[in-house]
């Protein structure tokens, strides 16, 4: 059985929000709502570090760590038990997916679930430009939505917008049951937690700390199980560089290596000689 | 109009305000709403099964909804 996760490192992660416009664009989220977002932690706003600049030849304290943030798709998700209509629902691969047009408005799903991860249109959506953004459908006034994992782009076999757009490979997708998938091996290699564990929800999210994994470098847009020729960090955990910023590759872009497939590259690699 | 940086994750005690507010205006049973989260999340963690919170929780929403198609539905659990 498919049972689709996501593994962010947030030690790859760089706060540049290209997984939450990336999430716009591709799900023709309206304007004003956000299905993905990175928070920060850090200052007093949301865009503010903590800690202070070198002064007087002192080392300095700024810091700013990131908390990308969208929904979970719980294996026990309290959405689902809520919803009176079952509109909220859990597809057979693991996907929480919410049927618009059942969805009613009654906002229980909101109050359940502990992430904030959904949002309401209170007014008639609007889009810019007028006729939309992306592959999805604009949903209508007076219901709930949320991420769907890009559910549309997983049925054909590609990764979430999020996942192929991310600049710093800090977000990788697959098949949680599938023991020989990138997720599965980097749940287990690395220290990774779930958001808010106490809860019981059992996110299918995971969020690598600690030390920086490989990532996963898009190869293309096919989801890794598509592929025929996959990252080779994905073979086996011998295969895991144990240096994952590539200092002796060459390459600046660290985690960018040689990929030997017949699939167009999504994105670019990157040349030796600095990464300004 | 939903602020975009309105989503958090919500420390346990602030939780209850937070989602009165999400329910605020909604035309359906505000307490009957925030009952149901607060024991959804007790399903989750094991200290309530499916079983118990759909027993519950089933009158409240005929009444409330005129149906209730949630999946916590118990085997040959009676609808009427």
């Amino acid at each position: 059985m498919t049972n689709y996760g996501l593994v962010i490192d947030q030690e790859r992660c760089i706060g540049c929000q290209a997984c939450a416009v990336s999430c716009k664009q591709e799900n023709n989220v309206p304007m004003g709502q956000f299905w993905n977002r990175v928070l920060t932690e850090g200052g007093d706003k949301i865009d503010t570090p903590s800690g202070g600049y070198p002064e007087d030849g002192g080392s300095g304290s700024l810091d700013m760590e990131y908390q990308p943030t969208a929904c979970q798709h719980c294996e026990n998700a309290p959405c689902v038990k809520v919803c009176p209509v079952n509109a909220t629902y859990t597809r057979d691969d693991g996907i929480v997916e919410i049927d618009y047009d059942k969805c009613i408005g009654c906002r229980y799903c909101m109050a359940a679930c502990p992430y904030n991860a959904r949002v309401f249109n209170w007014d008639e959506p609007e889009q810019m430009p007028e006729e939309g953004t992306g592959d999805v459908a604009a949903r209508p006034q007076g219901v709930v939505e949320k991420c769907t994992f890009c559910s549309h782009r997983v049925d054909e076999g590609l990764d979430p917008a999020c996942v192929v757009n991310c600049p710093a490979d800090a977000r990788i997708f697959g098949d949680l049951d599938d023991e020989g998938s990138t997720v599965s091996k980097y749940i287990n290699e690395y220290e990774t937690d779930q958001l808010l564990e106490d809860r019981g929800t059992d996110p299918k999210t995971h969020y690598i700390s600690g030390e920086m994994s490989p990532g996963r470098p898009q190869t293309s847009d096919k989801m890794e199980s598509e592929l025929d020729d996959v990252s080779p960090w994905s073979d086996g955990a011998e295969d895991v560089p144990s240096d994952a910023d590539g200092s002796d590759s060459g390459d600046s872009g660290g985690s960018h290596h040689s990929i030997e497939s017949d699939a167009d590259p999504h994105v670019p690699a990157v040349g030796s000689g600095g990464d300004d | 109009m939903n602020d975009p940086q309105q989503p958090r994750l919500t420390p346990i005690d602030e939780w209850e305000d937070e989602a009165a507010a999400m329910l605020d205006g909604v035309e359906y049973d505000t307490d009957l709403g925030l009952r149901m989260a607060r024991d959804a999340i007790r399903v989750s963690n094991g200290e309530l099964s499916d079983a118990e919170f759909h027993e519950k929780y089933h009158e409240e929403l005929l009444a409330e909804f005129g149906e209730d198609e949630r999946p916590t539905k118990p085997e040959g659990f009676d609808d009427d």
